[in-house]
């Protein structure tokens, strides 16, 4: 009988075909599929359904206590070079497969009611359908090349879809920004995967794992080579996964659509660096030196993007910073050798984020018809409030989802979190204080956008704060289409259903992970488990869990004085005391300013300079032979006389001439 | 003087010579002919002058010429055979030594296929020509045969006179058709590519007259010809001077961007698609294949210029304002990887090579037909002038996006899979030091940030943003129609399925690029005196891939018994 497992091939070829049965047919008869919205969004849910049944099947499978399985066959050859290419189930793919085809899928039901009135729809659930496929491909790879080869289609997908609106500039410069910056991180991750395969002859985790550590001992590769390495290839999922320096690209990425926030840009493909990280976790363990590196990064991640997130006005970029912040709570837990912490708070900040960026989506949908479509207005926290009146399942689930980020027992973030936390307490100590620190900040800034979202009166009939955010952003008023100012309403059965079914494992996943009987480590690593469960005592776990939910309390209550009950004005009490720092954290860390006058202009202007030297100094050589031989020609022609005394007298010079030259120089026969 | 001239004769040689296999029926005489024949009946051929039925009549020939090319590699080609096949000899002029000589191999094999496959592309392509159409396809035919020759003589003189034939139609096409600096264009690529020809017709002359005797140009009577050391130094630099213009390498690359920048589609398709490679073809036939020893001695010089028009040619790319211009830079950038194969001393990167050499093939003819059909419609390649332009030309954009994707290498399409190659087989090659192979394998990999850089940026200043009101105005933006869209897909399929399979290719020449790897590296060890470059270890270890840590450690351990 043939298990699950190895029909998994095809959950990433499911989409795939769909994706290119709608792309050709879009390329070859645009109009008529164009109309076919109905039928191309059933095709595409099946696909993506089918894939995400098998999903399911192959994680029952895993957890029932299946064997992993790996298929290979051979897609390259030279030499004695061989690459085997296929794929490989083990419980780590399973859980990823089983989430992203459930977030997928949502984000797909939830795409029908967003981009209902967008002309694009047909192309757009292509290309979610191309993304699915290319994600749930690398995490079925078996090896680093392969994860190479659909890393890069992913960042591909991404760069389609950042660019969606590619009517808008700045959606234009953000997908190019994200595609390049990615290949930064790609640049490190290519060059990491050839010296590991120099120095171990293997593309495959395990296979570059035991490689690595005989060579060391034996001597053929030294080890601050091999630690290069590692860190070279942690360059790649550095900037998948928005870690400082190379996170920049992924606030920018908020112009694309939003549930594309939602499923590429919060819950799967920025994970897919912590997944390889955690694939990699075998060549890691073996460098505690990486280890500290990534913890650190992690770290300074995780605070950064928290300190941004608090002064933000947009709510997308409020959420990308959160993120971002998160998204370094993972690498922390990477640094600290535990991959099972990290990879559960990846899940459970899957679900739970993209709940709240799908919230969002449903909030500027909601926005839309009331200031517009302009993004700077629909997203602007000023414009909004008291929405929970008029969209109060959105309401609720974004309640839900800050609550679950922000830590508060029995809700999936705190247990996800606590166990990170946790780990950096025993790791390292000095880390774990920041991390502690960005928890309290975390809920401030999660609660800070609730209740600017969601309570007080509404502002988004304010004409004067409208022209005066058009001209911040550097946009006139002029070209200000006038619309009907249509009223809030809440969004179709389609966006609210995934909202509610999300909220479902976001309140209550984390009870999968509790730390005396995880079963998200049990099916993992079930060694750890044991030994987790073994270990565990209530007076270590108390003292932490309790510190972490005071400082998320006071955190939430921070929030609900400045911004539900008013009774404490933050800005005159922070933002003008300390000016510096507020303009510091508005700016972004100046990180932005910095990239665009080093590496934008500077490589702009080197290309200037080299493309000068091209024209002027290595064209300027031929075409200056060019006219040398021009002149010599118009010069010698008087030479020409037609008189043979004058001919013989050359002549006669220049024999005259070689036999000095010879005699000076000696014979040339020897 | 003597050890200068002549060395001591291969003992390894004559293995590594296959013996040849004969055609059973002169395919590549007939592939060669039959559009040079049918060129010459474009004349004939009754038309009105917008060139209506010369156009089928040329795409028939094309085609056909395909076919037969096509039938040669399924009926008379063997790809497990790494030596010459479907050879077909007659003696022409016997005084001169001149044969009509020829045959195909891997490396030759996979480039006939390329080149009658674009060339009916380009016919395709050249649908809208109406100035002068007779002459036109007459000229695009001719080349078609001249191309095909280039790659399947075996007879050196042959070859340059083949070389030299195919400059005169891509003078007349770029000097009558092109664009508005056509003469200086024109007039630049025949002298730089005529002038540096010469160093061909010496070399060809010096290896023919070797050792005396009635002079033999044939590659298979050459190869045997024990040359000394210098001599083939001497001869390897005239032939890289003579390639390096084709290919091209920088600083002999200036020809190019004008040239480009003035041919009208359907020759640009020509020029990127097929020009380009028999610059590669030549230097892995030529360089690496007949001067073994020499190649030994300038590899890494190939290298570091590899990497030289990599970052080089990405630059300038980058800050090219005209569309074509931008264009022409990026396929210089890409030639680099050629380049770094050819000097790789491993059968994968010099597969990588090949594969390169394809893979460019087909995706450069797909931009600059791109590039023309773009032009067609908004009149300007001034990128400036642009933007927008994705709201009226839908499909257009897709096209554009796919082959711009596919140019800067990403998985799944073929550009991908022979820069892995490249990089794989540099970078595992135990010919060369280790600090060599970190900095080109970290200088070449900066070209893997810079070359989305330039695209990516080129894409959204033509399609990205709000329209361009200027160019909307005076132009008439239709969207791609059914002949520009199909001839994309017939691009795109082998692109990606390469991509996707890359042993689709490379199995049908890798039992020849294994034979000349293995030459090259005899070659090496033979040498006494190591490159004076300092570049690479005093012991050649060969690189056993399946179990690399062995030869290092052996390199090592040997290192250490000499000390």
């Amino acid at each position: 009988m043939t298990s699950a497992a190895d029909l998994a091939w095809l959950i990433p070829v499911f989409p795939l075909l769909g994706a290119i049965a709608t792309g050709l047919g879009l390329i070859s008869f645009n109009r008529t599929i164009n109309r076919l919205r109905k039928p191309v969004a059933v095709l595409l849910l099946t696909s993506l359904g089918a894939a995400a049944v098998l999903s399911y099947a192959v994680l029952a499978e895993q957890l029932a206590g299946g064997e992993p399985v790996e298929h290979l066959f051979v897609w390259a050859s030279a030499g004695s070079f061989i690459l085997p290419m296929g794929y490989v189930i083990d419980p780590l793919g399973a859980v990823m497969l089983a989430l992203v085809t459930t977030i997928a899928l949502l984000v797909m039901i939830y795409s029908h009611g967003y981009m209902a009135h967008d002309k694009g729809y047909v192309r757009f659930f292509t290309y979610l359908a191309l993304f699915s496929s290319s994600m749930l491909g690398l995490i079925i790879s078996p090896n680093l090349l392969e994860i190479y080869v659909f890393w890069e289609l992913v960042g591909m997908c991404s760069y389609l879809l950042v660019g969606f609106w590619y009517d808008r500039d700045g959606a234009a410069h953000a997908a190019q920004k994200a595609f390049v910056v990615n290949r930064v991180g790609d640049f490190g991750l290519l060059l990491g995967i050839l010296g590991l395969f120099w120095a171990t002859g293997s593309f495959d985790f395990n296979g570059i794992a035991n490689g690595l550590s005989d060579a060391i001992a034996s001597g053929t590769v030294p080890g601050w080579a091999a630690v290069t390495l590692c860190l070279l290839v942690f360059m790649g999922p550095m900037a998948k996964s928005a870690q400082f320096p190379l996170h920049v690209w992924l606030p920018d990425a908020m112009e694309g659509p939003t549930p594309i926030s939602a499923l590429i840009h919060a819950a799967t493909m920025v994970a897919a660096g912590v997944f390889l990280v955690a694939r990699l976790e075998p060549l890691y363990s073996q460098f505690p030196l990486v280890g500290l590196v990534i913890a650190v990064i992690g770290t300074i991640t995780c605070f950064l993007g928290a300190s941004i997130a608090l002064t933000q006005m947009d709510l997308k970029k409020g959420l990308a910073y959160s993120t971002v912040s998160q998204l370094g709570y993972m690498m922390l837990a990477m640094g600290c050798g535990a991959p099972v912490a990290g990879m559960f708070h990846l899940v459970t900040h899957a679900f739970f984020k993209a709940m709240l960026f799908l919230g969002s989506g449903s909030v500027i949908h909601s926005m839309e018809d009331v200031v517009g479509h302009e993004p700077i207005l629909a997203q602007d926290m000023r414009l909004m409030g008291g929405l929970r009146q008029k969209m109060p399942i959105t309401a609720i689930t974004f309640l839900i989802g800050c609550i679950a980020i922000s830590g508060i027992p029995p809700l999936a973030g705190f247990w996800s979190k606590d166990e990170i936390l946790g780990q950096a307490f025993t790791t390292f100590p000095l880390l774990w204080v920041v991390g502690f620190l960005t928890a309290g900040m975390t809920a401030f800034y999660m609660f800070r956008l609730y209740f600017l979202t969601f309570e007080g009166p509404f502002r988004g009939n304010d004409k004067a704060l409208q022209t005066k955010l058009l001209a911040a952003a550097g946009k006139g008023s002029e070209d200000e289409h006038p619309h009907q100012a249509g009223v809030l309403h809440e969004s179709p059965w389609s966006m609210t259903l995934p909202l509610a079914i999300l909220a479902v494992p976001s309140m209550l996943i984390g009870l999968l992970g509790t730390p005396w009987n995880s079963r998200f480590a049990g099916l993992l690593n079930p060694e750890e488990a044991l030994e987790m469960a073994a270990t565990f005592s209530w007076s270590e776990f108390l003292p932490l869990a309790g510190a972490s939910v005071a400082i998320s309390t006071a955190g939430i209550s921070l929030a609900v004085l400045a911004y539900a009950l008013h009774r404490l004005d933050l800005e005159e009490l922070l933002a003008n005391r300390f000016p510096a720092i507020n303009t510091f954290l508005a700016n972004k860390w100046y990180l932005d300013d910095i990239n665009e006058k080093i590496f934008v202009r500077g490589s702009r202007k080197l290309a200037r300079e080299v493309l000068e030297v091209d024209a002027k100094v290595v064209d300027g050589v031929v075409n200056l032979t060019g006219l040398l031989t021009l002149g010599s020609g118009e010069g010698l022609k008087y030479f020409e006389t037609g008189r043979a005394q004058f001919y013989a007298l050359i002549v006669f010079g220049g024999v005259i001439a070689l036999v000095v030259l010879f005699g000076v120089l000696g014979s040339p026969v020897s | 003087m003597l050890e200068f001239a002549i060395s001591a004769p291969l003992e390894t040689g004559a293995e590594l010579l296959s013996d040849e296999v004969s055609a059973n029926f002169p395919w590549l005489s007939l592939s060669i002919l039959f559009p040079i024949v049918g060129a010459f009946l474009v004349p004939f051929i009754p038309d009105e002058g917008e060139g209506k039925q010369v156009r089928w009549f040329a795409l028939g020939i094309a085609l056909v010429t395909f076919l037969i090319t096509v039938a040669a590699y399924l009926y008379g080609y063997d790809p497990s055979l790494s030596g010459l096949q479907l050879s077909e000899r007659v003696s022409w002029l016997p005084d001169l030594g001149l044969t009509w000589a020829v045959g195909a191999d891997g490396i030759s094999m996979p480039l006939i296929l390329l080149t009658s496959f674009i060339t009916a592309l380009a016919v395709l392509a050249a649908w809208p020509v109406t100035f002068k159409p007779k002459l036109f396809f007459f000229l695009i035919l001719a080349m078609d045969g001249g191309q095909i020759a280039v790659f399947a003589v075996q007879d050196m003189l042959l070859f340059f006179l083949a070389w030299e034939l195919e400059l005169l139609p891509v003078y007349l096409l770029l000097a009558i058709w092109g664009g508005k600096k056509r003469q200086y264009a024109a007039t630049k690529f025949i002298i730089y590519t005529a002038g540096s020809s010469l160093f061909i017709l010496l070399v060809a002359l010096a290896m023919g007259f070797f050792g005396g005797g009635t002079p033999n140009f044939e590659y298979t009577n050459l190869a045997q010809q024990s040359f000394g050391t210098g001599f083939q130094l001497l001869c390897y630099a005239g032939l890289l001077i003579a390639f390096g213009v084709k290919l091209p390498i920088v600083p002999l690359h200036t020809w190019l961007p004008d040239a480009h920048g003035e041919a009208t589609a359907p020759v640009h398709m020509l020029l990127a698609g097929i020009l380009l490679k028999m610059g590669g073809y030549a230097l892995m036939r030529f360089n690496a294949q007949l001067l073994p020893e020499a190649h030994a001695q300038f590899a890494p010089l190939l290298i570091v210029l590899g990497v030289v028009n990599i970052i080089y040619a990405a630059l300038t790319s980058f800050a090219q304002r005209n569309l074509k211009r931008k264009i022409a830079y990026s396929s210089i950038s890409h030639m680099g990887f050629v380049l770094i194969g050819i000097g790789s001393f491993s059968a994968l990167g010099t597969s990588g090579a090949m594969l390169q050499m394809i893979s460019h093939g087909l995706i450069g003819a797909s931009l600059f037909f791109l590039v023309g059909a773009t032009y067609d419609r908004t009149h300007t390649l001034q990128l400036d002038e642009m933007g927008g332009v994705g709201q009226k030309m839908r499909i257009m954009f897709a096209l554009w996006t796919v082959c711009a994707l596919a140019s800067l290498a990403l998985p799944g399409m073929s550009g991908f899979v022979s820069e892995l190659m490249v990089f794989v087989g540099f970078a595992t090659d135990e010919a060369y030091t280790l600090t060599f192979r970190i900095v080109i394998a970290g200088l070449a990999a900066i070209g893997v940030i810079l070359t989305p850089i330039y695209l990516l940026s080129m894409l959204r200043e033509i399609f990205f943003g709000k329209e361009n009101d200027q160019l909307v105005s005076h132009t008439n933006l239709v969207d791609a129609e059914p002949r520009e869209v199909y001839i994309i897909s017939c691009l795109l399929v082998p692109i990606i399925g390469i991509g996707l399979y890359p042993r689709l290719v490379t199995d049908s020449y890798t039992a020849s690029i294994q034979a000349l790897v293995k030459r090259d590296e005899l070659a090496m060890q033979r040498i006494k005196k190591p490159s004076a470059l300092m570049i690479r270890n005093t012991t050649m270890t060969p690189a056993v891939i399946s179990s690399p840590r062995l030869p290092i450690s052996q390199t090592r351990s040997e290192q250490l018994t000499r000390k």
